[in-house]
């Protein structure tokens, strides 16, 4: 998949690949399987090559005075201080640059139509904590974290706000940001025409953490989607297992304060809602993988491996008690999570 | 025809440090200015060094979280606060303009002092930072409501901000005041040489638009301190209010920081191609174009906060636009060495350097512009890129040519060309070696400002890598600098008075100049830009004059008294928590600034004969008043829009009419006062002049009585913590109530020149500048009784 989408990137960047690392993401705003990427993909096209024809003109106009330049050292030259045609010249080139590059924007910006609500969007709305994402399915009230599973092909339109600080929402390769502010409701829509795993992150500085603030969309075929939309939305957890059952035991002496699961007694609303937990791929709002060593390490030491991080540290849990709540957290699973393996490759 | 200041004994250390601290000579203020720019750049440099070590490989644990936050802001408020806003115009504008202009001094030269004192005030404040709970960590932006989440460092950081702020404005004052007044006699607007012009352009930006910046970083601090604001939403408040201010400042500034160096480039293009400039007012055309313009650019900053798509298309035409006049700017610099022969001297090879780095960074704000696009590479690398383009790879390449093309001038000694050229070729290949792959970078979606990144994202390793070595080798480069300055000034070669063929009248003295600059009379004819090829064409000479006829102005330790008085006054309001520490800080201030009103500036009566025909109290107070203006009406502008919007909401309890049109009869009243008694002053009526000046004085202190009462009756009531409309009461009412201190201190400050026999009707430029000031506040106060009481 991410292989796919590096041979569908403009040229200069298929120079620059050359030496290129194994990709884990090709984040990349030239990623054309968006149609807001599409959009912009074509008004590039065309400051790119007015870009280029200043520049060589340009370069062409340094060289040639350097040449020439050189030639004479020492004696006087002509002494001529302006010519008007070649002033209006000068000015008029760039007044029609800039009309012509002001009409494409305008035009763009209507195509794209970016802060309304398209016909049949999903509704998500977002808001930005230091440091992480809550995102919530506003017809079915389903919520989660970080990782947003969407329908391929159907815009999703993000209502926005912030908890604190400002922050950004940004996933690069389905299309432009929003800032989320605090008080305030911005709003935008993007849309993925693949499926794929496509990553974003918080783009305005917006404490220690600010570089780990990422997110992961998910975006999975429409009848997959729904499947585990109604999946999340009936989600009662099943715990199976004592070490399972020890560990919903300290979830709720510990952490249920700040963290919510569904159709159990946790529901704070301090921290991210963990009700599909077992599903999601990473932790630390997508910057480590969610293994059970990843897991344990985050839960005693939080701060210590996100630096602002308001999650207190739990030092004082056991290795056991570690160990049951992983695996209670990793037994938070929908039914028809989708196959990552299947929307990766 | 230069000449030689007789030689003196070698100075002691505390002679040395005694001159520094009292010279009003624009010379040395232009150089210790440039110094400390300079040092600014090295070690804001040092930490960009820091930086890119951190980010050179994926999660790196050499600088994270906090750490690296307070390394970015500090090397951002540096740079461009301290070096960028700072060499080009304060320190080698005020060496080269009035030297360039023909004068012997700076329009106001003690206020001058003051103003470098102050600036290094401010670099202490927001060094203070790092000993009193650490450095600022919110990036040099400081946007709201981070900067009261992440505080450490904030309040000092925003008190640094607002004392630089008063330093740039009385720098802008009175350099618009120098052009203004001081020209040689015969030096038409039209013949000043461009680096003049751009000096004049950049300073009124700075005082048509530092209003933003202080009305933003006021806020921020009043909030830190007293959480008296305009931005919080849970009072009501926007936070995007914030943005709105600190980008009406922040963008126009940033050709603050390009036009003067467009001006240094004009000079050096024109004297290394030994021709005229090509196009010459062309340029000047572009250059206030790029004034009228910058000032409405500034929500390009903005794209991504969800503005209004009408909104956003006005911001469209005129970001695009604006690369227009800039465009221009380049095409005359390549046009004035076209056909040029070209001496290929270090000064050039940074013009050329200029010209090709320039070009990409101008070309990719452009693109910002584009809203679209901007959704996608704002914050990003790609920004990062931008800007460094413009500013490194342009601007601070103009530094340079300027550094080094005026070096023999500022020095006396000649610099090794070789160095100049190794220093010039790892700055340009280091810079582009450092900056494409970060275009590339934000194309690929990394954002700013992040300490770390994950490890095997495309590209982003090897990008991150590469953009490393260039810095190393940027790094590399500032050594060289380094001892291409040291060599030079230990063992270089003395400077001929002009080693370039300069057309200019800096090259019409010695290098270094003597104190009073020139001892000549000038001819009275200015063809061109270009006074000494003219003159050498048309036979004309300038005439020696006696050195010893020129008076120069007293060296004054006020200045510097009354700067570290601001300094101690702002570094309690940022730190105290007992608010009598202000105390210390008040008297000093204070106590210089009635010593310094006291002192005479010249130990001869000089009469001063000024271009305008205005004295240059009133020409230095009349921009002053400007950017005051300025300030109320960025003020007023987000209190009528916090109004309008429905978010300020005017409560039962409010300060009553009655008082207020009491207080307007006091302060109308006053304002006639002080214009009579002016007028009596200059009829040379003593007694009723100081009986009326009197006056106004008493009837301001009343004015300020009446008004605290109304304050605390208001505060009893309610405070700025319950109700939007009470913080906008208290700030902006509150502020005017700062300047009637101000106002009154200066109607003070005249008072005690004529207890002193200081002022008479030909030497009253302190009455002149305070009576204009208090016509101000009074006006002010006028337009806030409608809109704080009436409605």
């Amino acid at each position: 998949m991410n292989k796919l989408r590096g041979k569908r990137l403009l040229p200069l960047l298929v120079i620059l690949a050359a030496g290129g690392t194994q990709a884990q993401f090709t984040v990349s705003i030239f990623d054309q399987g968006s149609p807001f990427n599409r959009e912009v993909g074509s008004l590039m096209l065309i400051t790119a090559g007015f870009s280029l024809i200043v520049f060589i003109g340009m370069i062409w106009a340094i060289i040639h005075v350097i040449v020439k330049g050189r030639k004479h050292e020492g004696e006087e030259p002509p002494q001529f201080s302006g010519n008007n045609r070649l002033e209006a010249t000068l000015f008029a080139v760039p007044v029609l640059i800039v009309i012509i590059l002001f009409v494409a924007t305008i035009e763009t910006i209507g195509d794209i139509d970016f802060h309304s609500q398209p016909e049949n969007a999903l509704v998500v709305e977002v808001t930005g904590y230091q440091y992480w994402w809550d995102f919530v399915y506003r017809e079915t009230g389903v919520r989660t974290a970080n990782e947003l599973v969407v329908p391929v092909g159907r815009p999703v339109y993000f209502e926005m706000t912030s908890a604190d600080v400002i922050h950004s929402f940004w996933v690069p390769n389905l299309g432009g940001k929003t800032d989320t502010i605090p008080g305030q409701t911005t709003r935008m829509h993007l849309s993925a025409d693949r499926p794929g795993v496509y990553y974003g992150q918080c783009t305005e500085l917006c404490g220690p953490s600010h570089a780990n603030m990422r997110l992961r969309v998910i975006a999975v075929p429409e009848e997959e989607f729904e499947a585990w939309l109604r999946g999340a939305q009936n989600f009662t957890p099943v715990i199976t297992g004592a070490s399972a059952q020890q560990g919903q035991q300290v979830f709720q002496a510990q952490c249920a304060s700040c963290h919510a699961v569904k159709g159990t007694n946790a529901q704070g609303v301090i921290g991210p809602d963990l009700s599909f937990m077992g599903e999601r791929t990473t932790i630390g709002s997508g910057v480590w993988p969610n293994t059970p060593e990843n897991m344990k390490a985050w839960i005693s030491d939080s701060p210590g491996m996100k630096p602002g991080s308001k999650m207190t540290a739990f030092p004082n849990l056991t290795t056991q008690q570690l160990d049951d709540l992983v695996a209670y957290l990793d037994s938070l699973r929908t039914e028809n999570y989708p196959d990552l393996a299947l929307v990766e490759e | 025809m230069a000449i030689a200041a007789p030689p003196a004994p070698r100075p002691s250390i505390w002679t040395w440090i005694w001159d520094i601290l009292t010279t009003v000579d624009h010379k040395k203020i232009g150089l210790m200015y440039s110094a400390a720019s300079l040092a600014s750049l090295g070690i804001a440099g040092i930490l960009s060094l820091l930086i890119r070590w951190q980010l050179a490989v994926p999660n790196n644990t050499f600088l994270t979280g906090t750490a690296y936050n307070q390394i970015l802001t500090i090397h951002g408020a540096m740079m461009l606060f301290f070096f960028i806003l700072q060499a080009g115009i304060a320190g080698f504008g005020n060496f080269i303009v009035p030297l360039m202009l023909g004068a012997h001094d700076v329009a106001l030269p003690r206020i001058n002092a003051f103003s470098f004192w102050a600036f290094l005030g401010a670099v202490f404040l927001v060094f203070a930072s790092v000993f009193t709970g650490g450095a600022p960590a919110v990036g040099w932006t400081f946007y709201y409501p981070l900067s009261q989440y992440e505080n450490t460092g904030v309040s000092l950081f925003m008190a640094g901000i607002l004392l630089l702020g008063i330093s740039s404005l009385l720098s802008g004052a009175n350099f618009l005041a120098t052009i203004y007044n001081l020209r040689s006699a015969g030096m038409g607007l039209w013949q000043m040489p461009m680096y003049v012009w751009s000096i004049f352009a950049a300073s009124l930006l700075n005082v048509f638009t530092l209003a933003g910046l202080t009305a933003a970083s006021l806020i921020t601090l009043m909030d830190s301190r007293f959480n008296l604001t305009l931005f919080d939403p849970a009072l009501g408040g926007d936070p995007l209010l914030f943005q709105q201010f600190f980008w009406f400042y922040s963008h126009p500034t940033v050709y603050v920081m390009l036009l003067p160096y467009l001006g240094i480039l004009a000079e050096v293009a024109s004297t290394f191609a030994r021709k005229p400039l090509f196009g010459y007012r062309y340029m000047v055309y572009a250059q206030l174009g790029i004034v009228a313009l910058g000032m409405i650019v500034w929500a390009h900053h903005m794209f991504t906060v969800g503005e209004s798509e009408i909104f956003q298309t006005i911001f469209i035409i005129t970001t695009a636009a604006i690369a227009v006049p800039t465009g221009i700017k380049l095409f005359n610099l390549l046009g004035t060495l076209w056909g040029g022969h070209l001496n290929f001297k270090t000064p050039l090879y940074w013009l050329l350097g200029f010209l090709a780095t320039f070009t990409v960074g101008g070309i990719s704000g452009v693109t910002l512009a584009l809203v679209p696009f901007d959704y996608q590479v704002h914050d990003t690398y790609y920004i990062v890129a931008h800007f460094h383009n413009v500013l490194m790879g342009g601007s601070a390449f103009a530094v340079f040519a300027g550094l080094y093309y005026w070096w023999p001038k500022f020095t006396g000694k000649m610099y090794d060309e070789k160095l100049g050229k190794a220093h010039f070729w790892f700055f340009f290949i280091g810079f582009w070696i450092t900056f494409l792959p970060q275009y590339a970078l934000g194309f690929l979606g990394m954002p700013r400002r992040y300490y770390t990144y994950p490890d095997g994202n495309y590209l982003w390793n090897d990008l991150n890598m590469i953009s490393t070595v260039g810095a190393m080798l940027l790094g590399i480069g500032g050594v060289i600098w380094v001892w291409a300055m040291v060599k030079s000034l230990f063992w270089g070669e003395k400077a001929p008075d002009n080693p370039w063929g300069g057309t200019t009248l800096e090259w019409a003295t010695s290098s270094p100049p003597p104190s009073y600059n020139f001892a000549v009379s000038w001819p009275k004819t200015f063809s061109t830009e270009r006074p000494l090829y003219d003159w050498k064409k048309q036979g004309l000479e300038p005439a020696p004059i006696n050195p010893a006829s020129i008076h120069m102005p007293n060296p004054s330790y006020w200045p510097v008294v009354t700067a570290l008085g601001l300094f101690l006054f702002l570094l309690a309001l940022s730190t105290a928590a007992n608010l009598a520490w202000l105390l210390p800080g008040a008297i000093l201030t204070m106590y210089g600034l009635f010593n310094w009103a006291a002192e005479p500036e010249y130990s001869h009566p000089v009469e001063h004969h000024t271009l305008s025909g205005k004295s240059n109290a009133w020409m230095g107070m009349a921009w002053f008043i400007v950017s005051e203006v300025g300030l109320f009406a960025i003020l007023i502008a987000g209190y009528l829009y916090l109004r309008l919007s429905g978010a300020a909401v005017v409560p039962e309890t409010r300060p009553g009419l009655w008082l207020a049109l009491i207080n307007t009869f006091f302060l109308v009243a006053s304002s006639f006062a002080v214009h009579y008694a002016h007028h009596d002053l200059r009829r040379g009526e003593t007694s009723p002049f100081r009986f009326g000046l009197l006056l106004s004085i008493i009837l301001g202190i009343i004015f300020l009585m009446v008004q605290s009462y109304e304050f605390a009756t208001q505060y009893g009531h309610m405070t700025w913590e319950e109700n939007l409309w009470v913080a906008a009461f208290f700030l902006i009412v509150g502020l005017h109530g700062l300047h009637v201190l101000i106002g009154g201190t200066g109607l003070a400050l005249s008072y005690y020149q004529a207890m002193k026999g200081r002022i008479s009707a030909h030497s009253d430029g302190t009455l002149e500048a305070g009576s204009m000031y208090w016509h101000l506040v009074d006006a002010v106060w006028l337009l806030i009784v409608l809109i704080f009481y009436v409605w």
